[in-house]
């Protein structure tokens, strides 16, 4: 097909789908696929013999709690007649912590995000957005297709083209149309379809607005290419796991466990879908008060609140099960529980100077003049996908990349400190006791990644094996046993020998005869040499600091830079930013796996490396 | 803790967005349908473990989000996957052409030599289809990839889908196994000797220095 059709055929399409939402369920009449509704279960509580099932709910709600809540609304309708006094805004806080009356969330959610004074400053906009969406949308048919997959089980959204989806899809690709540069992304259904539970289109127009650009929230940056403001939040949440529960760190990184596969709709829509709804509309209520600080503590608070069950998962599709469908179908503790403990969370958090990651940069906010019409390019308009990446999803790529090796890496280090401890005369060989065994595939994978990867750091990373914890290397576990009868007189020996140590400064790695240096001014008085004695033995002089505390994060201190081409083996110098501790490291992947490692005259591992990343302090 | 199962496998489901992929998963791990009502976002997975030949294997399979802007962080997953299933969706011609796109994605993305399987999903809403059996057998050619329509509705093929994915899997694995190392049990010196053999370049010229 010609670009002229592909257009065409494209035009055809938003056309369809227009229609279909603005002829709404009662116009489409025998026009709906029967595939496209779920089955209604409210009337399938009749058995075959004709008896109706009374399936009421568990009564959670206390006879008490109904009248508390009622009292409370008083109050609080009381409080809306006097919203702008510091009476009020004083006494804000501690009510919107007890919980806003559900019969009054759309108005002060809309107070919160000041929808309404939007709404006039904008009048005519969103029908305006709305009209050229009808016209230049190039977000249909993903808008049309999340749609159909939104709180499906919500009376509201259960019936294909009801009021509240047609409400939803204009909302949304209106709204693709007034941020051009977050246009449609998955995610924001969820916060408009959560808002159109209370508002109406135009007001949930504007408060998915608030929520995108006003810095309080923020979420423009979670949603632009790349996702930065998620990489932000993600390494945030790390930190704040290592500083405060380092023992469940561990055990994800364990499992391979990275942070972005089970909190990843945490930040995203702010707890939709994985935590209970009543439980989910209290902390909105909270981050629609305090801002995005809510969303990292919540992330740290049902962590909290779990730890000792996830502990004992061992698992790593246990764990993620745990916490993305258990807890949302059964968080465990009332509601209140967890406010009161998000609160405490945030206290905690604040005195640690880790409640937040700081306020976005300029490049997580709108660049571009919101509401400001921008002809998309024919690429878009026919809905071809890229065919290559730019460079800020290569980097975004590459920090997703880096965040699964950095916690293999680190996996690795505690092992090889918990091993020192144990036995302190081969401190390093307990590193080989490491078990894990390495899959063919998985080893050559790696291998393959490193030309891809574009930032020098993450070669370090990826080069041999790294994914240490990741769950394909027990595949062949049974295999390597076998391997490891060999006797250790290696083609490949390799010694490495220790200068004495007298450093006071940052050793360096010296430029090798083969390659320019890395770093030309780096050279230090106690230079790091990587002398070839013959084809297989290379001895490696490294400036040592005993008194060097274990590990802690570390740094390669050069770019990456390849004698040769083919190159299999690496040698890495990493030092943790302070110079009180160096590291080198040796990868080899697993085929070649014929080098018996020497330290100091000492066999180090007494055959051959039985795995692939080796660090030697 | 006790292994329950001989292998390990990661399997990634690709294709475009609403194609079906949750669906076909979800029909596989827990032979229901009512799922496919939920969007994903970003990545997740699911767990099942087969007999295959006697062995048990466990099969990860992970599931994808199809939106192009989430192609930065589901890329990051083509590491380290064993077989791909390149999933279109037979009532969207887009969906289609997009398949080309999306092998591409993990040639560049990808091992090398990692399985791959093209589905042609929702083939039980025959009078919408856009894309005729024929032409996913064309395009299944002209790769070199196996190639079968299923409909996760109907629970037609999805089983034999992952089957004939897993088992190629395994009888590449066991070959590639017997290659590298025909005597395990015998010692190293015999691998070192293909080795060399291989590999006869010196060990520092296969050396860098980070």
């Amino acid at each position: 097909m010609n670009e002229e059709a592909l257009l065409a055929r494209a035009t055809e399409e938003r056309e369809r789908i227009f229609q279909r939402y603005e002829r709404g369920r009662d116009n489409l009449v025998g026009q709906i696929d029967p595939w496209e509704d779920p089955e209604f279960e409210d009337y399938h509580k009749t058995d075959r013999y004709g008896f109706i099932h009374d399936e009421r709910l568990p009564q959670k709600t206390a006879p008490q709690k109904v009248n508390i809540e009622v009292e409370r609304e008083k109050k609080w309708v009381k409080m809306l007649g006097t919203w702008d006094s510091p009476a009020t805004q004083e006494k804000l806080h501690r009510r919107i912590y007890k919980g806003i009356p559900n019969s009054l969330r759309i108005k002060i959610w809309g107070k919160l995000l000041d929808v309404a004074r939007l709404r006039a400053a904008h009048s005519g906009k969103y029908r305006e957005m709305l009209t050229l969406a009808r016209r230049w949308s190039t977000d249909v048919r993903q808008i049309d297709s999340d749609v159909n997959r939104q709180f499906r089980e919500h009376q509201f959204y259960r019936a294909r083209y009801s009021e509240k989806q047609c409400s939803l899809f204009h909302v949304l690709c209106a709204y693709a149309m007034y941020n051009a540069e977050v246009g449609y992304c998955q995610g924001m259904a969820g916060l408009a379809a959560v808002l159109l539970l209370y508002m109406d289109e135009e007001d949930a127009f504007w408060a998915l607005a608030a929520l995108l650009s006003n810095s309080k929230y923020a979420m423009h940056g979670l949603y632009i290419e790349g996702f930065p403001k998620l990489t932000r939040f993600l390494e945030h949440h790390d930190r704040i796991l290592t500083k405060f529960m380092p023992k469940l760190k561990q055990h994800f990184d364990k499992f391979g466990l990275d942070a972005i596969l089970y909190s990843l709709k945490w930040f995203f829509v702010c707890f939709v879908e994985r935590v209970p709804f009543s439980l989910c509309l209290r902390v909105w209520d909270i981050y629609l008060l305090d801002g995005e600080r809510v969303i990292t503590a919540m992330a740290y608070t049902i962590l909290k609140l779990h730890k000792k069950q996830i502990m004992k998962l061992n698992d790593m599709d246990l764990i993620v099960n745990y916490i993305q469908v258990k807890l949302h179908k059964d968080f465990g503790y009332p509601d209140d529980v967890v406010i009161s403990a998000l609160e405490r969370s945030m206290e905690e958090l604040k005195r640690a100077r880790l409640d937040t990651p700081g306020p976005p940069p300029s490049k997580e906010l709108p660049q571009r003049t919101l509401g400001v019409f921008v002809e998309p390019d024919n690429k878009s308009k026919i809905g071809q996908r890229a065919e290559t990446f730019s460079e800020t999803e290569k980097q975004a790529r590459a920090n997703v990349i880096l965040r699964r090796e950095k916690a293999a890496l680190e996996l690795q280090e505690l092992r090889v400190s918990q091993s020192d401890t144990v036995s302190e005369h081969s401190g390093l060989a307990g590193a080989a006791r490491c078990d894990d065994s390495v899959s063919a595939l998985g080893s050559r994978r790696s291998l393959a990644d490193t030309s891809v990867t574009s930032t020098a750091d993450l070669s370090v990373f990826s080069s041999g094996r790294s994914h240490a914890p990741d769950n394909s290397l027990d595949t062949h576990s049974n295999v390597s046993d076998g391997d490891t009868g060999s006797n250790g007189s290696g083609i490949c020996g390799m010694s490495i020998q220790r200068a004495p140590s007298t450093a006071h400064s940052t050793p360096r790695a010296t430029p090798h005869p083969h390659s320019a240096s890395p770093h030309p001014s780096s050279v230090s008085p106690h230079p790091v040499s990587v002398s070839p004695l013959s084809d297989d033995v290379v001895r490696i002089h490294v400036t040592y600091n005993p008194l060097a505390a274990s590990p802690s994060r570390l740094h390669p201190i050069s770019p990456s830079k390849r004698f040769d081409e083919h190159s299999k083996l690496t040698l890495g110098l990493f030092t943790n930013g302070t110079s009180s501790d160096n590291r080198i490291r040796i990868q080899v992947p697993s085929e070649d796996l014929l080098t018996p490692v020497v330290d100091s005259g000492r066999i180090i591992t007494q055959h051959y490396m039985d795995k692939d990343v080796y660090d030697l302090k | 803790m006790a292994k329950t199962y001989d292998y390990l496998f990661k399997l990634l489901l690709i294709g475009d967005s609403g194609v079906g992929k949750t669906s076909i998963l979800f029909r596989f791990s827990e032979d229901a349908f009512n799922i496919s009502f939920i969007s994903t976002i970003g990545i997740d997975f699911k767990i099942r473990t087969i007999d295959l030949d006697g062995k048990k294997v466990k099969l990860q399979i992970w599931d994808t989000a199809g939106q192009e802007r989430f192609r930065t962080i589901t890329t990051a997953y083509y590491r380290g996957s064993m077989g791909i299933m390149l999933v279109y969706d037979v009532t969207n011609e887009k969906s289609f052409e997009n398949i080309k796109n999306w092998i591409r994605n993990i040639e560049e993305n990808a091992s090398a030599d990692v399985e791959k399987m093209i589905l042609g999903n929702k083939c039980d809403l025959d009078s919408k289809r856009q894309v005729s059996k024929e032409r996913g057998e064309q395009l299944a050619i002209e790769y070199q990839i196996k190639f079968v329509e299923t409909s996760a509705k109907d629970s037609l093929n999805v089983e034999t889908a992952f089957f004939t994915l897993a088992r190629d899997i395994k009888a590449k694995m066991e070959k590639k196994q017997e290659a590298s190392n025909p005597q395990a049990r015998s010692g190293g010196h015999q691998l070192k000797a293909n080795e060399q053999q291989r590999k006869p370049a010196s060990w520092l010229s296969r050396c860098s220095l980070l």
